[in-house]
């Protein structure tokens, strides 16, 4: 056996090639880093994306049924969309005054595409929209961009008194400014009130003094009329400019307007009418929170709701961070103004502890599995395993991030379900390494031939076993509908963390051993039950 | 490891004791697919997700105002102001609030009327809090629909939970077709009802407006042709006294957008004394309306009033007129509630319709007498779950049939291919038996969910391995000259040990998924399947590879 082992397959070629190479040690250092690296650039997310493709469109006919809008827009408007490719369901609702047909195509149909399917069918068919409807909206479903990754609440403190309209302006600056922070996309406010002169008119004031509804907006029409400036020229060719002022100022000029003459007096708006600078009243929605302040409940407030979101396939950690911090400069000042708020959603902690959550798991699985290594054969052996997991894993989460896949509860999933195959493939080969430095005649052979004949012995079955894992993975790839998407990643991943344990294994546990394992030095020889054992563990798996 | 050695060469040296493993592993693989249909072990597709956050959906019905909505939410936060664990509570009145995953596919984000509100509630951090989200919900939904429904009569209260999973419309939907809309949503109430009754289903909901009184103004169109008024004059001023419009604008220079200035008739001389006709009568004599000439005619003298009904919103799927019907599951797998509801539904219908079964659980029901035909399809979580489980069932058997081919290739035997197989599809005994383990010993139920069929299929490759390794060894020992027998029982004992040690590799990597609320099922499948497979691949293997004529003597 004095001569050098021929290698048989792929195993032991890789073994003896990366043996002695200086760029070994390199390369582990370098797939650490680049791994490392990945962890911190790619995006981390709650949940996997899903992609959703699908969107609604909606017609507006004023004053029809809901019968009337179901015959003449939306059953039409279903079948022309019927006719779009990869379409899966069609929902058609007809309210009053309007119809909206919501389409939602198959899942894993590529989004921009159908968008684009959906806008044209709809714009090719105008011509078929009943007379007097508006311009139809076509708005495409954007997970990404609709669903908010930080809400904050806007409310005024407990002894101030800002008005709705004033918090509404203070929300509004802060949204201009938090929209500027890099890859936020929507923000939107809910429960805003609008500044807005509100004239209410006494109904029995109005028959009263015999006036109609008309008059009054025919003089406030003819007061608020705005028009640009006006350019002149004198007679030495200069501009002179003069324009007309908006005759409304204040709300003041509003409750003087003069309706009308009644028996030889005016009659003032704010005869008949309550004018006042108020918020928008004719809206309806409101939002309101309560709060703990001190372990006990505050009163319910009205408050506005800033909603952001980012764009796809950015970090939400990063963001939310961003977000946070921008607040905390306007706090002081906010809360001067006797406005507070309250972060009442973060998606991006919310990421960032389940995520570190299974990162903490993975840990701690790695550690017990090296115990028990370091129990069953050693610690050294142990101490060369234990690396080969980080190495997989970088790999791993590399690949993920070149693919352009992000860090979520799944992806994690995946790792933390290949991490108990994953270290077959090294303690397979690490174990034969073990055995065959122990063996009666190791002491006569070379190191090196040592080490690539146990990697190479056991190549075959390993390659075959581990081949059958994946294999199991990859119809998993298939599963359709919603929970197919949700779980895309573990097909994705486990297949390239075995694949990976596998050249790791035949690369960097012969490297390691020959840098930390010695031959023993004594021909002391362990006692083998068997002897058939020594001769045909060459076969293990 | 003699002993081990010895024990399984009794067992391939003695008949009966053959007969009694194939027996034994026979009766395990048996008891524990017995315990899917007996109930001993729940399938669910994800189980609950403690979270920091719920909603509450609020539903008055159709044509209730904002005032009448505002006391149902009231009410609510009311109660949720008891509780220790939330930390705040924001309400959203006549909109939803800011989209989530759940809210996404409820249409959350189409909301826009008085009748709706939602509720936010967040809550401590999960960590630091002893009680689940999904417990709390679980024990606060009888106490608020109990105490706030009353209130407006007919309101709807959900309670919304973040799903584990990809988000669905509800648990159990009911999509009820037909074109006859007012036999529809008789049937649809029926349906409701049924659901109502039935074991651990709750918030149940008919998706339909419901229909209320309203006034009907019908122009006299002489009238107003004499009084020298447009009709579309009568339409405006009449929005413009009760509803208001924006008439002129003010550009302001310091404000973040223009100032509209807005005219309606005072709150209080707008509104009517009572719901009736007359008071929308006195109301309208004393609004009036000019011509062009300057003469006066009250808004009454040209119009009608009728009280009629409203016409509902109308919904259809697929090109299909169709009425949601939709109920949530409280701790409870779907499955179980929908079964029984199917049961009673046929039992129900059949007095007044032909009752046919469908595609999969789908009914179809057919008047006896007018002969119309209503479909009743299910969707939802149980349909994702229903599609989940086959495609991944599908999964598995390709799995099945792609290991199957690469041992054929490997090994050149169907026989050998078979007896892998089969000895890797048996550790589905111990995915079972995990589970029914693992539900007696926590608190609430422990589900075999989708991520158990995902180990489940991982276990395949896994155990595989394991009699790869025995059956390998035992061929080259026997190619070495040894009796079948004693080489099947030497490799067995020698290959024990690598066969523990990876075993323990992925048991222990896997502890700690067990105690995840969604990865729990992945985790005891891996745990309990590989404990099995150790177990098949030791002793119930080798008794095959004895039996097998594949493996031959080499003399």
């Amino acid at each position: 056996m004095s001569d050098i082992y021929k290698t048989k397959n792929i195993a032991g070629k890789l073994a003896r090639s990366f043996l002695h190479n200086p760029l070994t040690s390199l390369l582990g250092i370098f797939l650490l880093l680049m791994g490392y690296i990945a962890l911190q650039v790619t995006p981390r997310e709650e949940d996997p994306q899903i992609e959703i493709s699908g969107g609604s469109v909606m017609v507006i006919l004023p004053g029809a049924t809901p019968k009337q809008i179901d015959n003449i827009i939306v059953k039409p408007l279903e079948r022309k969309i019927k006719e779009i490719k990869g379409v899966e369901h069609i929902y058609g609702v007809s309210m009053h005054n309007v119809g909206v047909v919501n389409v939602m195509y198959y899942i894993g149909e590529n989004r921009e595409s159908s968008n684009l399917k959906l806008y044209d069918k709809v714009m090719q068919n105008l011509d078929k929209l009943p007379k007097g409807v508006m311009q139809p909206i076509v708005k495409p479903f954007d997970i990404d961009i609709d669903i908010p990754i930080v809400t904050v609440s806007f409310y005024p403190k407990d002894n101030s008194n800002i008005s709705q309209v004033e918090l509404y302006e203070r929300v509004k600056y802060i949204q201009n400014r938090l929209n500027s922070i890099e890859n936020v996309a929507k923000t939107t406010l809910k429960g805003e009130k609008k500044q807005q002169y509100n004239i209410q008119v006494d109904l029995k004031k109005l028959s009263g003094f015999h006036l109609s509804m008309g008059q009054i907006v025919n003089a406030l029409k003819s007061l608020a009329a705005d028009v640009p400036d006006i350019k002149n020229r004198t007679v030495d060719g200069k501009l002179a400019i003069f324009g007309v002022k908006n005759a409304i100022e204040s709300i003041r000029d509003v409750k003087n307007l003069i309706i009308a003459q009644y028996m030889g007096s005016p009659i003032y708006l704010k005869d008949i009418a309550t004018v006042e600078n108020g918020y928008n009243i004719q809206n309806f929605q409101s939002t309101e929170i309560i709060y703990k302040k001190n372990g006990k409940f505050t009163k319910s407030k009205k408050q506005i709701t800033l909603t952001l979101s980012k764009l796809k396939g950015t970090n939400a950690v990063v963001i939310a961070d961003a977000i946070a911090k921008k607040l905390d400069e306007f706090k002081s000042e906010l809360s001067k103004e006797g406005v507070g708020y309250k972060i009442t959603r973060n998606y991006g902690v919310r990421a960032d502890e389940a995520v570190n959550e299974l990162v903490m798991h993975l840990l701690v699985s790695i550690v017990i599995i090296a115990i028990l290594l370091v129990l069953v054969l050693g610690w050294k052996e142990s101490l060369i395993v234990t690396f080969t997991v980080p190495a997989i894993l970088a790999v791993t989460i590399f690949v993920a991030f070149m693919t352009g896949q992000t860090i979520n509860r799944i992806t994690l999933f995946a790792f933390l379900l290949s991490l108990g195959l994953l270290v077959d493939a090294a303690i397979i080969v690490i174990e034969n390494i073990h055995r065959h430095l122990h063996e009666h005649d190791a002491v006569d052979k070379d190191m090196d031939d040592i080490l690539v004949e146990a990697t190479d012995e056991i190549g075959a079955p390993t390659n075959i076993a581990t081949l059958a894992i994946i294999l199991t993975m990859v119809p998993m790839a298939f599963v359709g509908q919603m929970m197919g998407q949700f779980m895309k990643p573990i097909p994705q991943n486990v297949p390239v963390a075995l694949f990976t344990s596998l050249v790791v294994a035949y690369i960097f546990t012969p490297f390691l051993s020959r840098k930390l394992l010695k031959k023993p030095k004594l021909h002391h020889h362990e006692h083998h039950f068997q002897k058939n054992d020594t001769e045909l563990k060459g076969e293990e798996k | 490891m003699k002993i081990f050695e010895r024990l399984i060469y009794s067992i391939l040296n003695s008949k009966f004791k053959k007969f009694l493993v194939l027996f034994i592993t026979l009766l395990a693989f048996v008891g524990s697919i017995m315990m899917l249909p007996s109930k001993l072990v729940l399938a669910k597709m994800l189980p609950g997700k403690s979270a920091n956050t719920y909603s509450i959906y609020v539903d008055t019905p159709t044509g209730s105002s904002v005032e009448q909505t505002r006391r149902v939410t009231q009410c609510i936060d009311g109660i949720l102001q008891k509780e220790k664990e939330v930390v705040n509570i924001e309400t959203y009145l006549g909109m939803g609030s800011p989209l989530d995953y759940a809210g996404l596919v409820k249409g959350s984000g189409f909301k826009r009327s008085e009748n709706v509100a939602e509720i936010v509630v967040n809550l401590t951090d999960k960590h630091k809090r002893d009680e689940k989200s999904f417990m709390m919900v679980h024990r606060l939904r009888p106490v608020i629909q109990k105490n706030c429904e009353n209130l407006v009569k007919g309101t709807n209260i959900k309670m919304i939970e973040q799903p584990a999973g990809p988000p669905t419309l509800a648990s159990i939907v009911v999509e009820l077709y037909g074109s006859n809309a007012q036999k529809v949503r008789k049937i649809a109430k029926q349906i409701a009802g049924i659901l109502k009754q039935t074991k651990g289903l709750v918030d149940v909901d008919i998706m339909q407006d419901e229909i209320y009184k309203k006034f009907e103004l019908k122009v006299d169109k002489e009238k107003v042709i004499r009084s020298g008024i447009s009709i579309k004059q009568v339409n405006q001023i009449l929005y413009l006294a009760f509803e208001g419009m924006n008439v002129a604008i003010k550009n302001s220079e310091n404000a973040p957008e223009q100032i509209p200035l807005f005219l309606v008739l005072s709150k209080k001389t707008k509104e009517l004394s009572s719901f009736s006709k007359d008071a929308l009568k006195d109301k309208l004599s004393s609004l009036k309306l000019m011509n062009k000439k300057g003469m006066m005619t009250p808004v009454i003298e040209l119009v009608n009033i009728k009280e009629v009904d409203s016409e509902p919103t109308i919904m259809s799927k697929d090109l299909r007129k169709m009425v949601n019907i939709t109920a949530e599951t409280d701790l409870v797998s779907q499955v179980y509630p929908l079964l029984k509801a199917r049961a009673k539904m046929k039992e129900f219908f059949s007095k007044n319709y032909d009752v046919k079964s469908t595609h999969l659980f789908n009914l179809q029901l057919k008047d006896k007498k007018t002969g119309e035909i209503y479909d009743l399809n299910w969707d939802g979580e149980m349909k994702v779950t229903m599609d989940t489980f086959r495609d991944l069932g599908a999964a598995f058997i390709a799995a099945l049939v792609l290991i199957f081919l690469l041992m054929v290739i490997y090994y050149k035997s169907f026989a050998i291919s078979g007896i892998i197989l089969l000895g890797s599809f048996l550790s589905i005994i111990g995915v079972i038996v995990g589970h029914w383990v693992m539900d007696v010993f926590t608190v609430d139920t422990f589900f075999l969910t989708a991520t158990s069929l995902i180990g489940f299929i991982a276990l395949m490759g896994i155990s595989s391995r394991n009699s790869l390794l025995l059956i390998d060894f035992a061929v080259s020992l026997i190619e070495k000259g040894m009796p079948k027998r004693k080489a099947i029982a030497v490799a067995t004992a020698t290959r024990a040990k690598p066969i523990f040690l990876t075993a323990a590799a992925i048991i222990l990597a896997s502890t700690l998924l067990a105690r995840d609320p969604i990865f729990g099922g992945l985790g005891v499948a891996l745990i309990f399947g590989t404990i099995s497979a150790v177990i098949v691949s030791l002793i119930f293997v080798p008794v095959l590879m004895d039996n097998t004529k594949a493996i031959k003597d080499t003399k």
